[in-house]
């Protein structure tokens, strides 16, 4: 704290101290700050606690305190054992699932958006433009109007309630954003540079794969991270299209809590809703710059 | 077949096949149909690069009509017929002009999903931005102001879904004599000694209460991109305004707010259309029971419980309907912003 001059806050505190107006804004502002911490901290902190306790020690009552026994049975159960609809088979086949619905179609959507994305910009042709309006409009489409005639095009092809067949809608709706990333990104880049490539021979893969693609790094890890989050986070598709075999982990998750009938274990809900969100927040931590990045490229810009 | 061998072969036909299609077209077009020799190369050349743009959004363009030409006509057709049997056993889809839409009309339900989508229209998107630039003015130059951004950030990464299951832990209710394991019953009971209530069947409130879980995920985003937009602030402004004797307060809504009112407005915008089609909380919490259902989840049970598609396109239609003129509004703004 420095440079206080430039904190407002700060420096109409000191000038009036004394006076019992300066006390006010303050009061306020840490009531403000503690009714926040309740707000967003209480519900992750009662979820890891009680994910970390025996049952009974929930239902005697001591829902906010530590675990006076540690234990990681919850999650062992949520994983392997907890009932999920009729079968009692965990969480693990469904986490399966989404890894196999997330992995390809990320992969496809980011190689898909980046080549859109070039031919977008540096090959920009009569059109591009209403083209590019368009895919900005298809990324912000309800998915609602989309459920009957995808639930359509998944029966023709045969494809309704298998995992390739969520990769398909999910790639599909993902190449929208990644196009408009990419596409942004590449608007930026000196098109001269291509244009001198082009004049020395270099074709049209040769320029993607020697002069954009090794500069794409960060825009690549935007995309990648966006896409992830947003299909593995993904329901509604997953609720809609996929079979019992085939659900994603949101779908199971939301199974498990509501197909428990008698005693409701409420450690093992909350090791559950952990886990399926576990694979987003470790990505968030891990790469939070980046997240944020293209929560604002995808926002501010779209 | 083993479901992560399944996924493999997913991703090997997956993008092998892209590139193989990537690659392949564009032999075509340079070696058979355009070659870059003989008397006509330099024509050629032109040619092969005007078509090659739309070989390579082929793809795109694929999915484009799969995803918005397609679902939009066949989403319109649709509201307008109905599944009819005919006497051999097989079904058809008959005209039937408006009568989904008078049916749905017709239908409380239908009125309460409205309303109650209107209530989620102004309360969520208006405290979202409102926490958020509270949240980004606290945080600024606070020591830990980082750390208590990245936790007021943490609900971003946790599915609707997550989310819901937390809440509705929190908000769970069990029998007067039982301790409460929900916090908000546990301290309801524990202040005033009354019996626990069931928050989510509670009339009209438990909207409300639906409402506090997205705006529990939305104002990381908000506090994000405001936080962003108010470093951008010129600082003369601000010490102009404490030199003239501002207090915090006039400084903040009288020099910063009008400054950002731009990205306010965006964020804003932005939370309006995730509102617009909120859906996995609703369902996973109460299934719009007890007053609380909204559009995107009478769309749903249309389709899926009732099992009937005219009016489930029909309210799809009104979600469109009330989403485009924000998704025209904001396709136009960011053209715009690409531009300048």
């Amino acid at each position: 704290m420095a440079n206080t001059s430039t904190n407002p806050s700060a420096a109409v505190g000191r000038t009036k101290a004394s006076s019992l107006s300066a006390a006010v804004p303050r009061i306020i502002l840490y009531t403000v700050l503690v009714l926040f911490c309740i707000y967003y901290l209480l519900p992750l902190y009662v979820m890891v606690v009680n994910s970390l306790k025996p049952l009974e020690e929930i239902t005697a009552g001591g829902m906010m305190a530590l675990p006076n026994e540690w234990t990681i049975a919850p999650w062992g159960s949520a994983w392997s054992t907890a009932q999920i609809g009729v079968d009692a088979t965990g969480l693990r086949p469904y986490f399966v699932n989404s890894l196999v619905m997330v992995i390809p179609a990320v992969a496809l959507s980011t190689i898909l958006g980046a080549l859109n994305g070039y031919v977008l910009t540096k090959w920009a042709f009569r059109g591009s433009t209403l083209l590019f309006g368009l895919l900005l409009f298809g990324c912000f489409i309800p998915f609602q109007m989309v459920l009957i005639p995808m639930a359509r095009i998944l029966g023709l092809t045969g494809l309704a309630g298998s995992v390739p067949g969520l990769v398909f809608v999910h790639l599909v709706y993902g190449i929208g954003f990644s196009t408009l990333y990419f596409r942004n990104y590449y608007a930026a880049f000196p098109t001269e540079l291509v244009r001198a490539a082009q004049i020395d021979g270099a074709g049209f893969f040769t320029i993607f794969w020697r002069i954009l693609l090794p500069s794409s790094g960060p825009i690549a890890v935007v995309c990648i991270i966006w896409q992830f989050t947003n299909i593995w986070n993904d329901f509604l598709f997953g609720a809609s299209f996929s079979d019992f075999d085939s659900q994603p982990m949101t779908v199971a998750l939301n199974n498990l809590v509501q197909s428990s009938t008698g005693v409701k274990e409420y450690n093992v809900h909350f090791a559950g809703a952990i886990m399926a969100a576990l694979p987003t927040l470790l990505v968030y931590i891990v790469a939070g710059r980046y997240f944020v990045r293209g929560l604002m490229a995808g926002s501010v810009k779209g | 077949m083993h479901p992560a061998f399944a996924g493999l072969v997913t991703i090997v036909i997956g993008v092998g096949g892209c590139l193989a299609y990537f690659w392949l077209s564009n032999q075509f077009l340079d070696k058979v149909l355009f070659p870059a020799r003989g008397p006509n190369a330099g024509r050629n050349i032109n040619r092969a690069n005007q078509i090659r743009p739309w070989l390579f959004l082929f793809p795109a363009l694929f999915a484009l009509s799969l995803y918005l030409a397609y679902p939009v006509i066949e989403t319109i057709r649709l509201s307008l017929t109905e599944r009819v049997t005919q006497s051999d056993g097989s079904t058809i889809y008959q005209f039937v002009g408006l009568a989904n839409y008078a049916q749905m009309a017709d239908d409380p339900k239908f009125w309460e999903a409205m309303f109650n989508n209107m209530m989620w229209l102004i309360v969520v998107p208006a405290l979202s931005t409102a926490f958020g630039l509270l949240a980004a003015q606290l945080t600024d130059r606070i020591k830990w102001g980082n750390i208590a951004k990245s936790l007021i950030f943490m609900p971003m990464a946790i599915s609707f879904v997550g989310a819901a299951v937390i809440w509705k832990l929190i908000y769970d209710a069990r029998p007067p004599d039982a301790s409460q394991i929900g916090v908000v019953n546990a301290i309801y009971v524990g202040l005033t000694g009354n019996d626990p209530v069931q928050l989510l069947t509670v009339p009209f409130w438990n909207n409300f209460f639906l409402m506090i879980v997205l705006v529990w995920i939305q104002t990381g985003f908000a506090m994000v991109i405001l936080s962003a937009a108010l470093r951008g602030i010129p600082e003369e402004t601000i010490e102009a305004a404490i030199v003239d004797g501002a207090n915090p307060f006039q400084i903040f809504f009288k020099i910063k707010m009008p400054q950002i009112m731009g990205t306010i407005v965006v964020v804003w915008t932005t939370i309006t259309l995730v509102v617009l089609k909120v859906f996995d909380i609703v369902f996973a919490m109460t299934n719009g029971q007890w007053g609380t259902q909204v559009l995107a989840n009478y769309m749903y049970n249309q389709l899926f419980v009732t099992r009937d598609w005219g009016v489930g396109s029909a309210s799809a239609m009104i979600i469109m309907l009330l989403v485009t003129p924000i998704l025209i509004w904001n396709v136009r703004n960011a053209r715009a912003e690409m531009r300048g």
